[in-house]
């Protein structure tokens, strides 16, 4: 009895998000028909690929304690590059695949190599190195450009049934995320750098290769999303990643991840990314402008972290 | 199993060396650790057999914890040597220390809140499968059930950090230590954070550790508990090597004097008086667990010496005093005023000043000028409709420089970038120009140089002959008993005994402090004109 009650305590967080989410699928229901349609259940999982990649990588992020500004130019540039280079030649997905993720991984090692050997933190390192990587990106084409291989679309738009193949892409990079951090000594060690580096680093973690890895792991993830949206596109864009800087971090937050590091989890995010899709998916069947899901989002964001900061 | 000889005080520890029937596990010889402006510690050896628990005594500043961080390797020693298990080493990081079988328990605990029981326990360590790919779960929670069974803990694995008592987060220290397979352990003053029951189960436990042959080294300043537990006792002093002793074979007051006694300089002004008359009265006054039944006078014209341990309730008075923290119960009269002031904004506008112990987060605001940080507490009186008279400013500021004799490039420099001394005289004269009628101050030459420090004890003394009632809370017991009218010493929350700052000695506030004399909160001795 007191165990499960702990147990409901330890996971009230959890329970909160899934409730809200439950909560706002109901109500979306009620107001659009078309909103439990398979077609646009389907669309609302595609939909949360591209900011869902992201924010499993940004979560890893915020829980050491960081944060990871530069994904969204990374998504630009690998928007970009994919686009560019592929060509609408099959032949050349696996190469141009193999190098963005590469590229992805340089990244991320750059990130965090600054963050431990200069000290400086981690939300001005990611905002220089957001800066370059999207002046490169521009460099490299300051308008829409190229055209993703044939291979890339039909993964963006394919569809197994009822379900979007690329989301499947999802489940899996989440799953994987998920058993990382609950059963290696790789996630335990974000969790106790973001509870405490000192204490970690004393108890003998290496602290800096924990750091290294998570930020590697968050460009991966963002490279990702790059590859997902220029097959949906079908071209490379180099400003398509910029909303992605602040969006990639609304379902971490929302999630119930603490800015401040060490609490939380990607089973949280989850619900953040589909209380995002859903709630905007939902304001356009009812017609709602852009702009209010704008204001609406940021309520939620302040409503929830509020609420968080609290217990 | 005894080691062989304790020695009489002041013999020191070369003097076991022959007559030792077991090999030290570890030895420290000769080891000197500087720090800017202090010498921490002067060539002191200290040594440990297996299955020994081996106190390690003296004052706040003795050397106690620096010796101990440079046997756990988060010091680097300026000379001497090391020896464990016969081997000389030289550790340069708390890892290295720990791979020796040296684990160290410091007061401030080195667990991670959000992470539960077992996990901290195995951090940096966790037990592997699959490839080492996977934590083996099973494994990692059944030793840690095994490590606290071990300990009679009665702790659940999987509850997290954050919700355990202090008392259950030292036993998963313990476990933590015993994980590592440590055959040396350290406790930085385990009693500083438990007590009664706890206390009780933790000697349980230290001694049954002894039993299993590890050695245990035991820092605390309360002679009672090295009474109780210790098989010998090493006394630090100022740095130095005092002695170790067998505390079975001596007297508490004897450890007692080997703590203190020094003699007093001539640093302190003459006991000259201002007009005496009572300001501020508590009656009873409780606050939670850290105030009981405080009842205490203070008169103006007089300084009264607060002494006491860290955590005996001393800064807690003087944040209630000054409105920082209410109470629960009592009365609190200030010119024969029922006050119950609600925050230190209302307390200062009454009259009360606080310099507080710390005064990097507390007592300034480093970033800014000296005179901004002069003139912060008497805005409105050099403001004309809201605006600052930047003339006014820098004249009071200037006024404050040369009468309390500040060092400063000018006074534009930003206060941080004045050394500790001259920050504290900044701090006085900031609370002096604000004419309180009470100031209370804690720790008040905490870091600061001998030459300041003779400075601060001529302004306390003049506030006083002026006629301010001064309050001053000190560690430094010299520093009370120099300074001090009356002297009010504080145990566990409670006001021990008041006694005259004429006559007290070191020992007499010690035994007091540490609670060997009965509390005695009635009988207020006061002190002959």
């Amino acid at each position: 009895m007191s165990m499960s009650l702990t147990k409901v305590r330890e996971h009230r967080t959890i329970i909160i998000v899934y409730f809200i989410l439950f909560v706002l699928v109901v109500i979306s229901a009620f107001s659009s028909e078309i909103f439990l349609r398979p077609r646009n259940m389907a669309n609302i999982l595609r939909q949360a690929v591209g900011i869902g990649l992201v924010s499993i990588g940004q979560t890893l992020v915020v829980l050491t304690a960081g944060i990871d500004l530069s994904v969204g130019s990374v998504i630009s540039l690998t928007s970009c590059l994919t686009a560019g280079l592929m060509m609408g030649r099959n032949s050349m997905f696996l190469p141009v695949t193999a190098l963005v993720l590469a590229i992805g991984l340089a990244i991320g090692f750059m990130n965090a190599f600054l963050i431990i050997k200069t000290g400086i933190s981690p939300l001005i390192v990611t905002l220089g190195t957001m800066s370059i990587i999207q002046g490169g990106a521009l460099v490299y084409t300051n308008a829409a450009y190229g055209e993703a291989a044939p291979l890339l679309v039909s993964f963006a738009w394919g569809q197994l049934g009822a379900v979007p193949v690329p989301f499947l892409l999802l489940v899996g990079v989440g799953a994987a995320g998920i058993f990382v951090l609950k059963r290696t000594p790789f996630g335990r060690h974000i969790y106790a750098l973001g509870g405490n580096e000192e204490i970690a680093r004393r108890s003998g973690v290496k602290t800096d290769r924990v750091k290294v890895f998570t930020y590697m792991l968050c460009s991966l993830t963002a490279v990702l999303t790059g590859l997902f949206l220029a097959g949906r596109m079908g071209m490379g864009d180099p400003l398509i990643g910029a909303p992605y800087m602040l969006d990639s971090l609304v379902p971490v937050l929302v999630g119930g991840t603490l800015l401040s590091g060490g609490k939380g989890g990607l089973s949280g995010t989850f619900a953040g990314i589909f209380i995002l899709t859903v709630l905007s998916n939902a304001l356009n069947l009812m017609g709602v402008s852009g702009y209010w899901q704008w204001i609406v989002e940021g309520a939620i964001i302040l409503g929830a972290v509020a609420f968080y900061e609290k217990r | 199993m005894r080691p062989g000889k304790g020695g009489t005080p002041g013999s020191s520890l070369h003097g076991d060396k022959g007559t030792a029937v077991t090999a030290n596990i570890f030895e420290m010889n000769g080891i000197s650790k500087t720090f800017p402006g202090v010498q921490a510690l002067d060539k002191v050896d200290f040594a440990c057999v297996p299955g020994e628990i081996h106190a390690l005594v003296g004052e706040n500043g003795a050397g106690k914890s620096t010796l101990m961080k440079v046997l756990a390797g988060a010091y680097r020693l300026d000379e001497g040597e090391i020896h464990v298990k016969g081997k000389q080493v030289s550790f340069s990081s708390p890892k290295d220390a720990q791979v020796n079988g040296i684990s160290i328990i410091y007061q401030e605990f080195n667990l991670i809140p959000e992470l539960n029981v077992a996990e901290n326990i195995f951090l940096g360590r966790e037990p592997l499968k699959m490839k080492g790919f996977v934590i083996d779960n099973e494994h990692l929670y059944q030793r840690s059930k095994e490590l606290l069974a071990s300990l009679e803990a009665g702790i659940n694995p999987h509850e997290k950090v954050k919700n355990l008592s202090v008392a259950q987060q030292q036993m998963v220290e313990i476990a933590k230590a015993l994980c590592l397979n440590a055959d040396i352990i350290v406790m930085d003053e385990p009693s500083a954070v438990v007590s009664g029951k706890e206390l009780e189960s933790l000697f349980r436990i230290i001694s049954s550790l002894k039993k299993s042959g590890k050695s245990i080294v035991y820092i605390s300043h309360r002679i009672d508990e090295i009474f109780q537990i210790a098989d010998r006792a090493t006394v630090l002093k100022d740095g130095k090597l005092v002695g170790t002793v067998c505390p079975k074979e001596i007297e508490k007051s004897e450890i007692v004097r080997m703590m203190v006694g020094r003699s007093l300089g001539r640093t302190f002004p003459k006991k000259e008086r201002g007009e005496k008359k009572e300001i501020l009265s508590l009656k009873k006054v409780c606050r939670g667990k850290v105030l009981k039944d405080i009842s205490l006078k203070v008169y103006t014209g007089e300084i009264l010496g607060i002494a006491g341990l860290v955590g005996s309730g001393r800064t807690d008075l003087a944040r209630v005093i000054f409105g920082a923290d209410g109470f629960d119960s009592g009365e609190m009269l200030f010119e024969g005023k029922d006050v119950k002031w609600f925050n230190p904004k209302t307390a200062i506008s009454d009259g009360i000043g606080f310099v507080t112990e710390d005064r990097k987060t507390e007592g300034f605001v480093g970033c800014l000028s000296v005179k901004e940080n002069l003139t912060s507490l008497i805005l409105p009186e050099i403001s004309k409709w809201g605006w600052i008279d930047a003339a006014a400013q820098d004249e009071t500021a200037e006024a404050c420089v040369e009468q309390f004799n500040i060092v400063t490039a000018g006074l534009e420099q930003e206060i941080q970038y004045l050394s500790g001394g001259n920050q504290q005289k900044a701090i006085l004269a900031k609370w002096i120009s604000a004419g309180p009628k009470l100031i209370i101050m804690d720790e008040p030459t905490r870091g600061v140089d001998v030459g300041a420090k003779v400075e601060i004890y001529q302004i306390i003394r003049r506030m006083a002959k002026e006629g301010k009632a001064v309050i001053m809370i000190s560690s430094e017991l010299p520093e009370v008993i120099g300074m001090s009218d009356r002297i009010a010493v504080m145990h566990e929350g409670r006001l021990m005994r008041e006694i005259s700052g004429l006559d007290a000695t070191e020992e007499q506030i010690l035994m007091m402090a540490t609670g060997q004399v009965k509390e005695n909160g009635t009988d207020h001795v006061h002190e002959s004109h």
